[in-house]
């Protein structure tokens, strides 16, 4: 009897151990994670951790020395290019790990691995835009250059020595969590990485709903609710900039009239918000009280924990450049180094087409190219789903570039045709190359230099050097189009639509020391209609008129004024707006309705955190602006409606006719939306737009709600509910080179270290940190340093 | 006095085979001290209760005051658990209950002498 009752018990501890040790759905295995020597509690840093350590790294050649200051920022010293790029792939896997796989992972669609079905229709998505495709061209570059191969190659190193010297105990968390193990790095990864950001900023474009709405409204009306270029926009170039003799002649528009397929709604599958922007602007050392010249950006992204960003400092004999770089690539993307500065926002320009293809009928493998049957090129995509068989899709490859959607994909709202992609990143570009050099340059020509190897994503590039110089390039590889060519959908079997000669890098619309004695950019159009070359792109202005407002009136600029700008939450879309809503709204007030009016008469249009009247405006305007489209446009594919700004013109416009039944009407949608709002959450503007910077995971554990933040996307500060400004600089170019920074996160990105999100309340608050730019010397005295590796 | 060894045993014992083996080695420590030792089949489940849930208390306790809460805090709101000292107490619970119930057939299964 005790022996079947020991017996017994000994089965059910087994089971129970087997239970604990398992996965179950989405839970992790509970045993192995809550286990204190191996599970979680392993990933509970201490507090007063010190970081020094002496550090032996097989493959490192001569002696380093990594510095790490009060807010956690390495400054790595080394002898040799490839010591240094070593220790960097090193650091960012230490602090960033499972972060640097995921987004690899995201990029290649392979999160279906570890994450399972839910995952698949991304993973889908990424391999028939053909991510994989793009980064394998990219890499073929990167590794014929010997600077970028060596860069990489010592960065993969420098990974996968941290990798290897991993256990389960010290994976970081989310690898415990969700059961899966770090894999080795691959030069591979880190251009995939790099295409994620060109699919991020390049990647949406309006082609396909254009393309409709060209057939469906009158030309005049297209023109007028869809311009090209917006009327008084203030580009990024300075109007009045003189553009050089463009080399190439602007090809003649094909005469055929079949270029642009036609498309009605029912081509499209069922029907279902604004993109990411940024800003920069540097102003020369003749409008600055120090006489030097600042240089400040804020590109604006998915706020996310761990942070997008890292910031670093990388020193060697000829190289010491700090900013912040972009963990699972090597070198700097933003920052400063001994002589220039530089920031990047993105450059809207249109980059990607798309090219209908005309199947030969009764022949899968054949497409129609100007009367000649081409072949197909296949690229077989094998997504491996975990818990479930292997999926696997043919992609077919056209001259132009994969096809997209055809017979055997289609998203729920995606065309319903075989529509081919073409698109820059799918180019063999070395973006990387461009990074070496940046890091490197010392003057504005190397800086020029390095710019031109940066081909995808376009960016607005703002420079500033500690001569005072400043500039702005609209850099990007261009192709010399016809007018209209890649706005909309082409016909992809004539060849007049093919993408031809590129624009000479150096004919891009760039402006060195302009009269106005700044430049800015906020992803405004790029050059007014004086730039010999066409494009097209989806360009926003709100931001960029009111940074100009601002700089165009600041004569002695303060580094306290450009910190102010940027967190500035005035609203320049309210202060044009409101006026013409109030003088339409026409219906009869309650005293409550009365009591909102008689705030947006006296409102200073900010939109600070805790402002009640900000949030009835925002919601009005929501409001209107769907009552006025949804009608016209809201079974227009991708939901294209006139933009923001050209909606405010036309307001302002009597042209336009009365709009007081809209403006009636969404008055009084927004006046019972602010009443529940006041019964519940309250209407402090930042409870009702939800700022939330959420981990990767979107786990609320690891993440933060309700910041206690103002702005929105029409605001300078441009803090929406999960975008908004990634890495706040302001760096002045004085004797001394004086630079503040603040990221929305922390330098770990282990949600069990206090450095995980340590700098987001100062984010938040709208403080800097001085960041500390060692001089690039073996000794340093700097009270600043916290920890200090000794690297052999 | 043997019940108290049993303890401290299992517990150190757990703690260094938990650096070279898997979490449910706690188990096989549990079940092989008892084996080994003996005593009342209760008495058995409480010593491998006892000894593994010292070692998990200890070692979570550690990591949880060093780290002043941080990650025991967001692991609570993950298991949806109250606060941190919950996330603990669940912690000790299954390590002591694995090991109790490793330690119960051991103590049943252990050869009696004169049989």
């Amino acid at each position: 009897m005790r022996r079947f009752f020991g017996g017994l018990l000994l089965v059910i501890t087994t089971v129970l151990i087997y239970v604990l040790d398992k996965p179950m759905g989405a839970l992790p295995a509970i045993g192995r994670l809550i286990d204190p020597v191996n599970g979680c509690w392993a990933n509970a840093e201490p507090v007063n951790k010190d970081f020094s350590a002496d550090q032996k790294f097989p493959g490192i050649k001569h002696e380093a020395t990594v510095w790490i200051d009060g807010q956690m920022v390495p400054h790595i010293h080394a002898a040799t290019d490839h010591d240094v790029y070593f220790i960097e792939g090193y650091i960012h896997a230490y602090f960033r790990l499972w972060q640097m796989d995921m987004q690899t992972r995201a990029a290649a669609g392979r999160v279906s691995e570890v994450v399972g079905q839910k995952a698949f229709e991304f993973d889908r998505k990424q391999r028939r835009k053909g991510m994989g495709f793009a980064a394998e061209n990219s890499l073929k570059a990167m590794e014929a250059d010997p600077r970028t191969k060596q860069m990489m190659d010592a960065y993969t190193e420098g990974v996968n020595n941290y990798i290897s010297s991993l256990c389960y105990r010290s994976y970081p968390l989310e690898y415990k969590l969700m059961g899966f193990a770090p894999e080795q790095w691959t030069n591979l990864k880190s251009a995939l990485l790099l295409k994620y950001m060109a699919d991020d900023l390049t990647g949406a474009t309006d082609d396909i709903a254009l393309t409709y709405l060209r057939d469906v409204l009158a030309p005049k009306d297209f023109q007028l609710l869809f311009p090209d270029k917006i009327a008084g926009s203030s580009p990024a170039i300075p109007k009045g900039t003189v553009f050089d003799k463009p080399s190439l002649t602007v090809p003649a528009v094909p005469t055929d009239t079949t270029i642009f397929p036609h498309y009605k709604t029912t081509d499209f599958g069922e029907q279902k918000e604004e993109g990411k922007g940024s800003n920069n602007w540097a102003i020369s050392g003749a409008r600055t009280v120090s006489g030097a010249a600042i240089l400040c950006n804020d590109p604006h992204l998915g706020l996310n924990l761990p942070s997008l960003w890292y910031a670093i400092q990388l020193q060697v004999p000829g190289m010491n450049v700090y900013g912040v770089s972009l963990p699972g690539t090597p070198g700097i993307v933003i920052g400063f180094n001994d002589s220039l500065s530089w920031g990047f926002t993105n450059n809207y320009r249109d980059v990607k087409d798309f090219y209908e293809i005309k199947p030969v009928e009764g022949n899968k493998n054949k497409y129609w190219l100007s009367g000649k049957q081409m072949d197909f090129s296949t690229r077989v995509e094998h997504i491996t789903i975990k818990g479930k068989p292997e999926f696997v899709d043919t992609i077919k490859y056209t001259i132009h570039g994969p096809v997209y959607f055809d017979e055997h994909y289609a998203t729920k709202d995606g065309l319903r045709r075989m529509l081919a992609i073409c698109w820059m990143a799918y180019k063999p570009t070395n973006e990387m190359l461009c990074i070496y050099n940046l890091n490197r340059a010392k003057n504005y020509n190397q800086f020029v230099d390095a710019i031109l190897n940066f081909q995808c994503p376009a960016q607005n590039m703002a420079y500033a050097d500690r001569q005072g110089n400043i500039a702005l390039w609209g850099q990007g590889q261009f192709v010399n189009k016809w007018k209209d060519q890649g706005k909309y959908v082409m016909d992809g079997s004539d060849t007049a639509t093919l993408w031809k000669e590129l624009i000479p890098m150096r004919e891009n619309p760039h402006v060195l020391n302009p009269q106005q004695g700044y430049v800015c950019s906020a992803n405004q159009s790029s050059t007014d209609s004086t730039y010999p070359y066409y494009y097209n792109g989806t360009f926003r202005e709100l931001r960029a008129w009111r940074i100009n407002q601002v700089l165009s009136g600041m004569q002695k600029a303060s580094l306290d004024d450009m910190f102010r700008l940027q967190n500035e939450t005035y609203s320049i879309l309210a202060a044009n707006t409101v006026p013409v809503m109030l003088k339409a709204l026409s219906v009869k007030l309650s005293s409550d309705g009365n009591k909102y009016i008689e705030q947006l008469k006296s409102w200073d249009y900010r939109l600070d955190k805790e402002s009640t009247i900000a949030t009835f405006y925002q919601i009005w305007w929501s409001c209107l602006y769907r009552d006025l489209w949804s009608g016209a446009f809201g079974k227009v594919p991708d939901q294209l409606w006139p933009t923001t700004e050209r909606t405010m013109q036309l307001l302002q416009d009597t042209a336009f006719g009365n709009r007081s039944p809209e403006v009636n009407k969404s008055y009084k949608e927004a006046y019972d939306s602010v009443k529940k709002l006041e019964a519940t959450i309250g209407t402090d503007w930042y409870k009702v737009k939800n700022t939330t910077v959420a981990h990767l995971t979107k786990l609320p554990a690891f993440s933060y709600d309700h910041l206690k933040i103002g702005g929105w996307g029409n605001a300078v500060n441009a803090v929406k509910s999960d975008h908004g400004p990634s890495w706040r600089m302001v760096v002045q170019m004085g004797k001394e080179i004086e630079a503040y920074g603040v990221y929305p996160g922390g330098q770990s990105g282990n949600p069990g270290s206090k450095h995980y999100a340590d700098l987001l309340q100062n984010w938040v608050d709208g403080k800097y940190y001085r960041l500390l730019f060692l001089p690039n010397s073996d000794n340093q005295g700097n009270k600043s340093i916290k920890y200090t590796w000794k690297v052999k | 006095m043997k019940f108290i060894l049993q303890i401290i045993l299992i517990a150190i014992l757990s703690a260094a085979v938990e650096f070279i083996l898997p979490w449910w080695s706690v188990a096989v420590v549990a079940f092989i001290v008892t084996l080994v030792m003996g005593g009342k089949g209760g008495r058995g489940f409480l010593a491998g209760f006892l000894g593994v849930g010292l070692c998990w208390l200890v070692v979570a306790l550690c990591h949880d005051v060093a780290n002043e809460h941080i990650l025991s805090a967001r692991m609570a709101v993950l298991f949806k658990l109250p606060n941190y000292g919950m996330f603990m107490v669940v912690t000790v619970f299954i390590g002591g209950l694995i090991g109790g119930l490793a330690g119960w057939a051991g103590a049943l299964l252990k050869p009696v002498k004169g049989r």
